[in-house]
């Protein structure tokens, strides 16, 4: 086990050293002056020669490409990811001050895809063939195919401006700071809903898709078919030994999932104005505040590498078998 | 003559789902009625200020948006869009996944560990976020689109012939070809690659339902196929704007990507079950 963890965390460095190096090398593949990318385009045009000389400098504009890319990893493992073109603070601090909302959001989701999502999936797999099976299966596939944005357009369009049910979007209503403890967590609540079932409906369509060939893949071992042979009742089948065995690979979806809500975030995030990362991104790209742009999609790729490499040690942990084929030819 | 098999009876495994076949007629017929697009609408981008934000009625079957440009002739076209882009994108990802595939799964060792380990960073970064940071930093374009597209969503259709390289590469036929004194490229592209295709047909289907997906959420957010060029995503970007009175704009062209989204979906899904043995049961 230790040495599959040791080289699951050596691979996990080499891919964060890949991360960076595919993101420097995009920005220096835009044709331009990089000096751009940390004074803004507009900035460039007002400073005298000496001035621009003096930045690119700082910023070590003037040196070989390695040691630029040096000196931006260094940067990048002290989490400083420059200013801001927009207002000129730190790029981390702006994220650390929005990544709670996302965090929030992003958790909801993902637990409410888990929720009715896995059952469902689970449930499927044991009525394999019938009718009801093959149509909730089509149906998962309608719902995957949906466009998010669509779909929050329509749910914006019909629970807050035709029902007027839930607010339009924001976190909070306008007079949030007058009202109690507890009608502050209804009212903040009730700015949820509508973000949550926008990020979460696809994936309830994949943790049911995952969770239930996984337990079909389950259904045909041959401990199953050991465990009815030695008399076990159907349902003692399922409950005790097929069931617990389908849920290990859903280990799996934590890695694949959170770059998904991430992708989804964006989108969603925008359109219902949450302030949480994803807005903070696409803000960003909208004002080519390329310095936040970059440490985002650093942060947010190191957060995937983050998880897929738990969830490769907890599946390790889970089912022995995985730390053995991994070291077979 | 295997192969011929193998294809014919996937095909005939395919025609057993009613859906599939419907889903591949709307393919079908979005094709065409996109190629012959300039023909049977009017000019999708003739502004008419008098009749803006009309609902459907018989002279705009689908109603005007806030320019009066009529939004079946746009929605129409918008298909041109969202094909293209979605085929070309795909195609682009294709060409690259299959060629880092096989040089993995032929050689292994090296090659191997250095592809897998170029598919686990391209998997870190949200794939959204990864395309929009490309598209706007070389300027949105319907060629910056496809590309962006295309490099980042390759990984699929690598691992999957990837794992078919190494099922079928050590086969009597490419033993065969090896014994017989082929060079490397020659027994690679055309003995093994033709016969691990088959799969990588499977996650194109899939990767045009993605790249459809994700050009019209960048139209949408305002960073796809620059106006006035029509396309489905900023059809609904204008639809945002209007939210309280114009539905009409909201609904059309958002079931147009739905559909074709769904169909390249299930045709994906019903060619993968065709094709795995073990679904015949």
């Amino acid at each position: 086990m230790t040495s599959y963890v040791v080289r699951r965390l050596l691979y996990a460095v080499l891919t964060f050293i890949g991360i960076t190096i595919a993101v420097f090398a995009l920005v220096h593949a835009v044709p331009g002056d990089p000096i751009t990318f940390y004074i803004g385009a507009h900035g460039a045009h007002n400073l005298s020669q000496p001035t621009l000389e003096a930045i690119r400098h700082e910023y070590h504009l003037d040196e070989p490409l390695v040691t630029q890319y040096l000196y931006w990893l260094r940067g990048v493992l002290r989490l400083d990811f420059g200013t801001s073109v927009v207002d000129h603070r730190y790029v981390t601090t702006r994220i650390l001050e929005k990544l709670p909302n996302s965090v929030e959001l992003n958790l909801i989701a993902f637990l409410v895809a888990a929720a009715i999502g896995v059952p469902i999936g689970l449930w499927s797999a044991t009525r394999s063939g019938r009718p009801i099976e093959r149509a909730s299966a089509v149906l998962f596939f309608l719902l995957y195919s949906l466009p998010s944005f669509w779909v929050a357009l329509l749910l914006m369009e019909l629970f807050s401006v035709k029902l007027g049910l839930l607010p339009t979007f924001g976190m909070t209503s306008d007079e949030y700071l007058d009202l109690s403890a507890g009608q502050k967590l209804i009212d903040h609540a009730r700015h949820l809903v509508l973000p949550v079932i926008t990020l979460s409906y696809a994936q309830i369509a994949i943790f049911a898709r995952f969770s239930k060939s996984a337990l079909t893949e389950v259904i045909r071992q041959d401990y199953i078919t050991t465990a009815r042979a030695k008399g076990v009742a159907p349902r003692g089948v399922l409950w005790r030994h097929a069931f617990r065995n389908a849920l290990i690979p859903l280990i799996t979806l934590l890695g694949l999932t959170i770059p998904t809500l991430l992708s989804v975030g964006v989108i969603t995030e925008q359109i219902f104005q949450w302030d949480g990362i994803g807005r903070l991104y696409f803000v960003s790209i909208l004002t080519r505040d390329y310095p936040t742009v970059l440490g985002l999609t650093v942060v947010t790729a190191v957060v995937t590498l983050f998880a897929s490499l738990l969830a490769d040690i907890l599946y390790a942990m889970a089912d022995p078998r995985v730390r053995f084929e991994e070291t077979a030819p | 003559m295997k192969r011929d098999s193998v294809s014919a009876m996937t095909w005939r495994r395919f025609q057993r789902s009613k859906l599939a076949l419907g889903a591949l007629a709307y393919v079908v017929v979005v094709a065409l009625i996109a190629l012959i697009a300039p023909m049977i609408t009017v000019d999708p981008n003739a502004v008419d200020i008098a009749s803006r934000l009309r609902p459907p009625d018989h002279t705009h079957r689908l109603g005007t948006d806030d320019l009066g440009r009529d939004v079946l002739a746009r929605v129409i076209h918008g298909a041109r869009v969202s094909l293209t882009v979605g085929l070309t994108a795909t195609l682009i990802s294709l060409l690259i996944g299959s060629f880092l595939g096989a040089i993995a799964g032929y050689y292994g060792g090296a090659a191997d560990w250095l592809v897998s380990r170029l598919i686990e960073i391209v998997l870190c970064f949200p794939f959204l976020l990864l395309v929009l940071g490309i598209v706007a930093l070389f300027r949105p374009s319907f060629i910056t689109i496809m590309i962006a597209l295309g490099l980042t969503s390759w990984t699929t259709e690598a691992r999957f012939v990837r794992g078919e390289f190494l099922r079928i590469r050590d086969m009597e036929f490419a033993q065969a070809a090896r014994a017989s004194g082929a060079r490397d490229a020659r027994i690679i592209f055309r003995h093994l690659l033709p016969n691990a295709i088959a799969p990588v047909l499977v996650s194109a289907s899939f990767g045009v339902a993605s790249a459809i997906l994700i050009e019209s959420a960048l139209s949408f957010l305002g960073m796809g196929v620059p106006p006035p060029t029509p396309t489905w995503g900023n059809i609904l970007y204008s639809a945002e704007q209007h939210l309280e009175y114009a539905w009409w704009l909201a609904v059309f062209p958002g079931v147009a990507i739905f559909l074709t989204v769904a169909a390249f979906n299930i045709i994906g899904d019903r060619v993968r079950d065709a094709l795995d043995p073990r679904s015949e049961s």
